[in-house]
C-alpha cells in the first residue's frame, strides 16, 4: 500500500512541466538462493498479471553451423514435462482464461503468461517445472522442427521483404553473430538434431540464467514467496558460469557489400534504406541516450524532421523514418528508410536524404528542437504506465541485455540530461561512422 | 529502454532490420490478415470474452451533456491519463462506387490541419504536448481517438473540436495525401493476404459496398475533390449516429462541458445514406491468384450468424473448440501440432452491421498445399458430422469467460471496449452480463449452431500463390493496380 501512495505522490510530481527526477515503473527486486533475480512492478490498473520468464540466451548464442538452435528450443519448451505433458500446458492456461506466447532475439528468449492475478501461481509452478524438467521426445523434435522450417518459409522465404532483410542485416554485422537470422537458415535448420535441443538445455537454462519479471495487481512479498514455492526448488546448474561478454563489432572484416539491391517482381512499390553499427546502451552509455533523442528528432512520426523534410515539404517521399533500439547486449544499430513518392526516382531520393543528414550533422540542431524532443520522450514514460504487458517486457528485455534496474529506472533523468551538444556530437559521429549499408528494394524492371 | 519506440505512435521505423524476434506462434484467434474485415475501427473481437465473478468489473457511467450528447465513462485517476474514443455510423461502406478511398483519404486528411493550423502546424501542435491524436474509416463507422496526458487535456480537446468542426482540407495537402495512400495501394498489391482478402470479398459481395477497396484505386483516388471531402464530414458527423467513450482522469461534470465543446456544434442529424442488405451467394467456390513463391496463402469464410443473434455466444463456443482456441483447437492441434503443416491456422468470426462471415486461413508451403487442405476439411468435416464433447464445450467456457478482464489492461482497451458495447447495442451492463451469457449455452446450442452455420460445404476458398494439387473454380492473376 505505501507504494501505491509512493508511486501516486511521484506521478503528480511528474504532471509538472518540469519532469526531471521521476522514476518510470518502480520495480522491487531480490534474488533467489538459487539465483533466479525476481522482478515485481505493480500495477493495480486491472485485475490481471503477466510473468514473463527471460533466459539469458538467444540467437546470438547459437553454434557455428547450427543457427536457428534458441529458437527451435523456444518452441520445444511447449512438447511436455513429467508432470505436464504435451499440450497440456497450454490448456491449463487457458482453462484460466489465459494466454501464453514467448519469443526468442539475438539476445535472451522470453516466455509469458497472462492471467487473472489470483491465477499466478498456477503459472509460476508452470514455468518452474519446464525450467529443467522438460522431456525432448525425438518424434516431437522433428515435427516441432518442420513447423519451425514452415515458419521460416512463411516470415521470410516466400516474401521479397524477409529475403532483402536478411541480406541487410547480414551485411551491417558482416562477422557479428547478430549478422545472423534468428530463426536460422535452411542449411542450419536441415542440420538441427533433437541432440542439439538437449544439450542446449542442459547449457542454458537453469535458474541463476533466467529472469522472473511479474507486472500486475500483486504485493511483491507474495510474489516473492510464490517465486521461492516453486521457482526456488528448481536446482541450480553450477555449470553455469556468468555469460561471457559479446564480441564486438568491426564493421567489413570479411568484405562484405556496403550496398545491397534487390529487384523482385513480387514487389510493388520500391523502398531505400540505409543502417550503421552504432552504441547501444551497453556499449556507451551516454552516446545511446544522445542517439534516443536523436532518433527522436529525426525521425518522431510526422514532426520528426525527416518526415517533414521529404514528405510534408518537399513531397519527394512518401514515407519517411528514422530508428534506433539502445537495448542489446552489443552493438545496436542507427537506421533511416524512406518510400519514394510516384514521381520520385529511388536513387535521386537516396542522394537527397544522404546530402541533407550530411549538411543536417554538420549545421546541427537547434537546442528548442532539442528540448521538445526530450519533453516528448519523457512523456512516453507516463504512458508506458498505461499498460499491463509492455513494462514486464521493457524491465526483462533490460535486464536480460545487462541493464541494471536503476538504469532503467533513471531513463526520464537520462533523457532529460542530454545536451544540444551531445546530440549533435552523436550526429556528426555516426554520419561519418564506418560500416553503412545502403539497401534497395524495388520492382523487377 | 526503447520507451520510445515502444510508446510514441505513428513510429513508423518498422524497418527489415527489425525483424529480429520470432515468436512461438502468431497470435490467438482470427488471423491478424483477416481482421481488416471486422475492423469497423472497433476492436470487435474483445466481445469474444466476458468477465469472471472474482474480477470487478469497471463501473460504466452514462454522462449526458446540455445538448443532449451522450458518453460512457469510467471514471479512474490512478494516472494523469484520459483516453476518449468516437464512432459516427457510416465508413467505407458509404463510399461512391467511382470514388472508393474517400472516407479513408479524408479522415486522414482532418489530422493534417484544422482552424487555423496547417498540416505542420497541426501535427507540431499535437507532438509539443504529446497527444495522440487519430482518426480513421472501417467498414461501418468512422471511428476517432484521442489520448493525452491530464496537464494536457485542455489543448487536447480544443484540438479534437476543431477537427470535428473546422478541418482544413488544403489543396496542396490534398495532393501530397492523395500521393500517400496511392503509395499505400500500390504497396498493398504486394501482400499475399490482401490479395487473397480481395478475391474472396469479390466473390462474397460483388458490387455491394462491403466489396470496395477501403483504401480506393489510384484512379479512384484521382477523382476524389476536396468538395468531396467537406460534403463526407458535414453529411456524416452529427449527434445522432455518434458514439462516445471516456476512460481515465476526468469527473462526469467535468466531461458533460467537454462533449459539448467537442461535439455540441456538429448538426442534429445525420443525412445517412441506406446501403443495400447484403446478399451472399448461395453457391461457395474457390478461387486461385498465382503468384510465385514458396508458400500459399489460404483464407476460407462461410456466412454465419448475425452479432445480435441469441446463438451467437454457441457460436463463439464452437468457433473456439475448432479453430478459434489457438493450441487447444482441433484445426491447430491436427495441422500444426501433429503435422506439422503450418506455423499457424485460426478461425474467427467477423461480424459487421450488414452480415456475418466465419473466416480462417493458414499458409502452407506449395508441396504440402493439397495434403494440408484435405486435413483440413477432414477435421472440418468430423467436426460437422461428429459435433463437440462436454469437456470441449467446458473448455471453452472456462476460456471465453476467464480471458475477458484480462483484456481489459489499459485505458485504451476499456474505452474500446465501451465504444463495442455501444456500437453493437449489448446494454451497459453487459459486462455484468456475459458471464451468464456463455455459462448457460448447453452442449445442444453449440450442437445446433454447428448444424446450421459450420458445414464445409458452405466455405469458399480463395488462395494465393502456387499450390501443388489443389484444383479451383477459378484462376486468375494477381490484382495489379
Amino acid at each position: 500500500m505505501k507504494k501505491t501512495l509512493g508511486v501516486l505522490c511521484v506521478w503528480a510530481a511528474l504532471s509538472s512541466p518540469t519532469t526531471a527526477h521521476a522514476a518510470v515503473f518502480y520495480p522491487e527486486s531480490a534474488t533467489l538462493a538459487n539465483g533466479l533475480q525476481v522482478v515485481v512492478i505493480q500495477n493495480k490498473l486491472s485485475p490481471a498479471a503477466v510473468q514473463m520468464v527471460w533466459y539469458k540466451v538467444g540467437a546470438a548464442d547459437d553454434p557455428q553451423g547450427r543457427g536457428g538452435l534458441a529458437h527451435f528450443f523456444e518452441h520445444m519448451m511447449f512438447k511436455g514435462t513429467a508432470a505436464l505433458p504435451d499440450g497440456a500446458y497450454s490448456e491449463q492456461i487457458a482453462a484460466q482464461g489465459g494466454d501464453d506466447n514467448a519469443f526468442t532475439s539475438h539476445d535472451y528468449t522470453s516466455y509469458h503468461e497472462i492471467v487473472a492475478a489470483d491465477r499466478l501461481p498456477l503459472v509460476m509452478q508452470m514455468e518452474a517445472d519446464r525450467m529443467r524438467g522438460l522431456i525432448l521426445d525425438d518424434e516431437k523434435a522433428s515435427s516441432e522442427l518442420s513447423v519451425v522450417k514452415s515458419e521460416r518459409q512463411q516470415r521470410i522465404d516466400n516474401h521479397p521483404q524477409g529475403l532483402f532483410g536478411e541480406k541487410f542485416r547480414a551485411a551491417l554485422f558482416p562477422a557479428h553473430p547478430y549478422g545472423r537470422p534468428v530463426i536460422g537458415s535452411k542449411e542450419d535448420l536441415d542440420r538441427l538434431t533433437p541432440a542439439d535441443a538437449r544439450a542446449f538445455y542442459q547449457k542454458h537454462y537453469a535458474p541463476q540464467n533466467a529472469i522472473l519479471v511479474v507486472s500486475g495487481n500483486v504485493e511483491f512479498a507474495d510474489v516473492l514467496r510464490l517465486a521461492a514455492a516453486t521457482f526456488g526448488r528448481v536446482e541450480g546448474n553450477t555449470a553455469i558460469t556468468d555469460r561471457a561478454p559479446i564480441q564486438q563489432n568491426t564493421p567489413s572484416s570479411r568484405g562484405a557489400s556496403d550496398r545491397i539491391e534487390m529487384q523482385d517482381a513480387r514487389v510493388t512499390q520500391p523502398m531505400v534504406m540505409a543502417s550503421v553499427p552504432a552504441p547501444s546502451l551497453n556499449t556507451n552509455l551516454r552516446r545511446s541516450y544522445a542517439l534516443e533523442v536523436l532518433a527522436e528528432i529525426l525521425g518522431g512520426g510526422e514532426v520528426g524532421l525527416l518526415y517533414r523534410h521529404f514528405v510534408t515539404d518537399q513531397k519527394i517521399a512518401s514515407s519517411a523514418s528514422v530508428s534506433y533500439d539502445p537495448t542489446a547486449r552489443g552493438p545496436s544499430s542507427f537506421s533511416w528508410s524512406a518510400v519514394p513518392s510516384a514521381s520520385t526516382e529511388t536513387r535521386a531520393l537516396e542522394k537527397q536524404i544522404k546530402e541533407w543528414l550530411a549538411q543536417k550533422a554538420s549545421t546541427g540542431i537547434d537546442a528548442a528542437t532539442v528540448a521538445r524532443a526530450k519533453q516528448r520522450l519523457q512523456d512516453a514514460a507516463i504512458f508506458a504506465r498505461d499498460r499491463l504487458a509492455a513494462p514486464a517486457q521493457i524491465v526483462g528485455e533490460a535486464l536480460a541485455v545487462g541493464i541494471p534496474l536503476n538504469e532503467l529506472e533513471s531513463w526520464p533523468q537520462r533523457i532529460h540530461s542530454v545536451t544540444a551538444a551531445e546530440v549533435n556530437a552523436a550526429f556528426r559521429d555516426v554520419m561519418k561512422s564506418q560500416g553503412w549499408v545502403t539497401g534497395i528494394l524495388e520492382p523487377a524492371k | 529502454m526503447n520507451m520510445n519506440s515502444l510508446f510514441v505512435r505513428h513510429r513508423e521505423a518498422r524497418s527489415a532490420v527489425a525483424i529480429h524476434l520470432s515468436l512461438r506462434h502468431p497470435k490467438n484467434g482470427l488471423p491478424r490478415s483477416l481482421r481488416s474485415f471486422a475492423m469497423t475501427g472497433l476492436i470487435v473481437s474483445l466481445f469474444l470474452l466476458p468477465l469472471p465473478t472474482n474480477a470487478a468489473n469497471p463501473v460504466i457511467t452514462e454522462v449526458t451533456s446540455a445538448s443532449g450528447v451522450k458518453a460512457w465513462l469510467v471514471q479512474d485517476s490512478k494516472l494523469p491519463l484520459i483516453a476518449l474514443r468516437f464512432a459516427f455510423r457510416g465508413g467505407v461502406e458509404t463510399d461512391p462506387a467511382d470514388k472508393q478511398g474517400l472516407a479513408v483519404l479524408t479522415t486522414t486528411m482532418m489530422m493534417q490541419g484544422a482552424g487555423a493550423y496547417d498540416d505542420s502546424a497541426f501535427q507540431e501542435r499535437l507532438a509539443a504536448s504529446s497527444i495522440a491524436m487519430e482518426i480513421s474509416a472501417g467498414r461501418d463507422y468512422v471511428a476517432g481517438e484521442v489520448k493525452t496526458l491530464s496537464r494536457k487535456k485542455e489543448e487536447a480537446f480544443h484540438l479534437l473540436a476543431l477537427v470535428l468542426t473546422q478541418p482544413r482540407f488544403d489543396q496542396t495537402v490534398l495532393d501530397r495525401v492523395r500521393g500517400q495512400q496511392q503509395t499505400a495501394v500500390t504497396a498493398q498489391l504486394a501482400k499475399p493476404a490482401w490479395q487473397a482478402r480481395y478475391a474472396l470479398y469479390t466473390h462474397l459481395f460483388g458490387a455491394h459496398p462491403y466489396g470496395y477497396r477501403s483504401l480506393g484505386t489510384v484512379a479512384s483516388l484521382n477523382k476524389i475533390t476536396r468538395e468531396d471531402m467537406v460534403s463526407f464530414t458535414q453529411s456524416r458527423f452529427a449527434r445522432d449516429t455518434l458514439f462516445v467513450s471516456v476512460v481515465g482522469d476526468i469527473t462526469p461534470d467535468e466531461l458533460r462541458t467537454r462533449l459539448d465543446q467537442l461535439f455540441g456544434a456538429l448538426p442534429e442529424k445525420a443525412k445517412t445514406q441506406d446501403i443495400a442488405p447484403v446478399t451472399l451467394p448461395e453457391k461457395p467456390m474457390s478461387v486461385l491468384t498465382k503468384r510465385e513463391g514458396t508458400q500459399t496463402n489460404i483464407i476460407f469464410a462461410a456466412p454465419t450468424l448475425m452479432r445480435r443473434d441469441p446463438d451467437w455466444y454457441a457460436a463463439e463456443i464452437a468457433n473456439y473448440i475448432l479453430g478459434g482456441g489457438g493450441f487447444i483447437a482441433r484445426l491447430m492441434k491436427a495441422v500444426r501440432a501433429r503435422e506439422g503443416l503450418t506455423y499457424g491456422i485460426a478461425t474467427g468470426l467477423a461480424p459487421t452491421e450488414k452480415t456475418s462471415l466465419l473466416m480462417g486461413g493458414f499458409d502452407v508451403d506449395n508441396g504440402k498445399a493439397a495434403e494440408a487442405l484435405a486435413l483440413v476439411k477432414r477435421v472440418w468435416q468430423d467436426f460437422y458430422a461428429k459435433g463437440v464433447s462436454e469437456d470441449e464445450v467446458q473448455a471453452a467456457k472456462d476460456y471465453l469467460i476467464g480471458s475477458a478482464p484480462l483484456s481489459l489492461t489499459s485505458t485504451d482497451a476499456i474505452a474500446d471496449a465501451l465504444l463495442s458495447m455501444q456500437t453493437q447495442e449489448l446494454g451497459i451492463d453487459y459486462l455484468d452480463r456475459r458471464d451468464a451469457l456463455y455459462r448457460t449455452v448447453t452442449r445442444e446450442d453449440v450442437s445446433r449452431v454447428i448444424t446450421q452455420y459450420f458445414a464445409p460445404s458452405a466455405l469458399s476458398f480463395s488462395f494465393v500463390g502456387k499450390p501443388d494439387g489443389v484444383t479451383t473454380d477459378k484462376v486468375q492473376d494477381l490484382v495489379k493496380e
